[in-house]
């Protein structure tokens, strides 16, 4: 790519990349929680 | 006992397969949208590219893959009908209750055959003649025809079975059999290609097509059952 | 049992943010290959893979589905995988294709990997149109099913296809004695931390959409019983 640095700084990706990641945990976890207490929910009439 | 259970079981193919034709040709629904949509493409790829329009060494190259493309195009027009008329008139509950399913789908399969040969017997030799493409190999031809022409009738009839029973027929039928006959596409281009130019390999490419004939039979026959009866 | 779940999950929080920060600072640059731009291939790799190992195990669903009774679970399982597996595709392929515009020059170029993967993206998005087809849930399990093992058989073909019309670029073809033989054990490491990594997290999300469908489903099914 000819006029671009493609070799520049790394650190910044690496954090973009771990906020994404934790972000995506996070909102699994809600979800789990939620389907559990849906799971509880059926079990009572 | 079991020649018995064989013979009804023929018997039943046979008469499924005598029933499409007998309605087939009370509306020659399919027979006229074949003709009709062979010859308009073939009026137009003939206008555009003929004799004159491209070279040979261009022609025996994009040509086979025009020829498949039509009979794709046409054969999705064409063989659909077979399933979803039978939803459509609401005769597939009795059919479900007459019929063994696979009995059921061979007559069927062998309707789609003889459609399907009959499209490529009547375009071909047009194809051949606007065109005027010499063939080296004329085995070699016909055989890609024969198994590429089986290929588009088995996986139409198992892919039509499917699709009568959902909504918004036409669209889905192509849109499910793309990327169903896309690998038989490409062999049967390939071989095509073979037979007019007269390449070596085409025996490899035609055992491929088999192979992948073979294969969708087999898929179909096992899957047809459950494709049927709820 | 869940706070062990609990456990495992923060478990696979601590591996891929392992392998993120390994993807960065711990395996070494690639030779022969621009600048950083090797970097991307630790989450490619990875996506790819977990994407095909989401098709097989829809493929697996849905047989079990046909040949196996017929149990909505395994129903619910083959669409949340599809899905699951497009989502996995898609960022696959968007990987590769930036690192394709650095290395190769182009976006695109229809290496015979680039044409399987759009052949599978555009079979499972016909499989979900078919699926949303089909009001009723048993029959759009059935048909979706049939679909769905129909294309598990034509694919191999692919394989005798595409190789002979369309030459590879891809490094495991290409440079294949550097990257296949004497991968850099750093870098190797990385790669498969990351693929066991992307498949855990696969088939958590794979559970948990499957679940929450099913909950979906029995709270329809009530609300009509209600009236």
């Amino acid at each position: 790519m000819p006029g671009t640095e493609v070799g520049g700084g790394i650190g910044w990706v690496a954090v973009v990349n771990l906020v994404i990641w934790t972000g995506l945990f996070l909102y699994l976890r809600r979800l789990h929680g939620k389907v559990r207490r849906l799971e509880e929910m059926e079990k009572k009439p | 006992m079991v020649s018995r259970r064989v013979s009804t079981w023929t018997a039943e193919a046979a008469a499924v397969f005598a029933k499409e034709w007998r309605c087939e040709l009370r509306t020659r629904y399919a027979l006229n949208t074949l003709a009709l949509f062979t010859f308009t493409t073939l009026v137009v790829v003939s206008m555009s590219l003929g004799p004159i329009g491209i070279s040979l060494a261009q022609g025996s190259g994009v040509l086979p893959v025009l020829l498949w493309l039509i009979l794709l195009f046409a054969s999705a027009a064409g063989l659909p009908r077979a399933f979803v008329h039978e939803e459509e008139t609401q005769t597939a509950t009795a059919l479900r209750l007459a019929a063994t399913p696979s009995a059921l789908f061979c007559g069927k399969l062998a309707y789609g055959l003889t459609l399907v040969a009959a499209l490529e017997a009547l375009l071909t030799p047009l194809y051949l003649a606007a065109m005027s493409l010499a063939i080296a190999s004329p085995t070699l031809l016909v055989a890609a025809l024969a198994a590429g022409g089986y290929g588009l009738a088995a996986g139409s009839t198992l892919v039509a079975a499917i699709i009568a029973q959902a909504r918004g027929k036409g669209t889905l039928f192509a849109v499910l059999s793309f990327p169903v006959f896309l690998p038989l596409l490409l062999l049967a281009v390939e071989l095509t290609g073979k037979a007019v130019a007269g390449q070596p390999g085409g025996g490899v490419t035609l055992v491929q097509l088999v192979l992948y004939d073979a294969s969708v039979t087999v898929a179909s026959l096992m899957l047809f059952p459950a494709v049927w009866n709820p | 049992m869940e706070s062990l779940k609990d456990t495992l999950a923060w478990l696979l929080w601590l591996w891929i943010c392992a392998v993120v920060l390994g993807a960065f600072y711990y395996a070494p640059l690639a030779i022969g290959f621009i600048g950083q731009s090797s970097r991307i291939l630790f989450f490619h790799v990875p996506m790819a893979w977990t994407a095909f190992v989401a098709f097989i195990a829809a493929g697996v669903s849905s047989l079990r589905y046909l040949f196996g009774g017929r149990d909505a679970r395994h129903d619910r399982a083959a669409a949340a995988a599809v899905e699951l597996g497009l989502v996995f595709g898609v960022l696959a392929t968007i990987s590769g294709a930036l690192w394709a515009r650095i290395m190769w020059g182009a976006y695109w170029n229809w290496d015979p990997r680039q044409t399987s993967i759009v052949i599978a993206l555009v079979f499972y998005g016909a499989y979900l149109a078919l699926r949303d087809a089909i009001d009723d849930g048993e029959r759009r399990a059935r048909l979706a099913a049939a679909y769905a093992v129909l294309g598990l058989v034509v694919t191999p073909f692919f394989f005798f296809v595409l190789p002979r019309i369309t030459y590879s670029l891809h490094p495991e073809s290409v440079v294949n004695t550097r990257f296949k033989v004497d991968m850099e054990p750093r870098m190797l490491q990385v790669l498969l931390a990351g693929s066991a990594g992307f498949t855990a997290l696969f088939f958590w999300m794979l559970n948990l959409r499957s679940r929450l469908q099913a909950r979906q489903e029995i709270a329809e099914r009530r609300e009509l019983e209600r009236g």
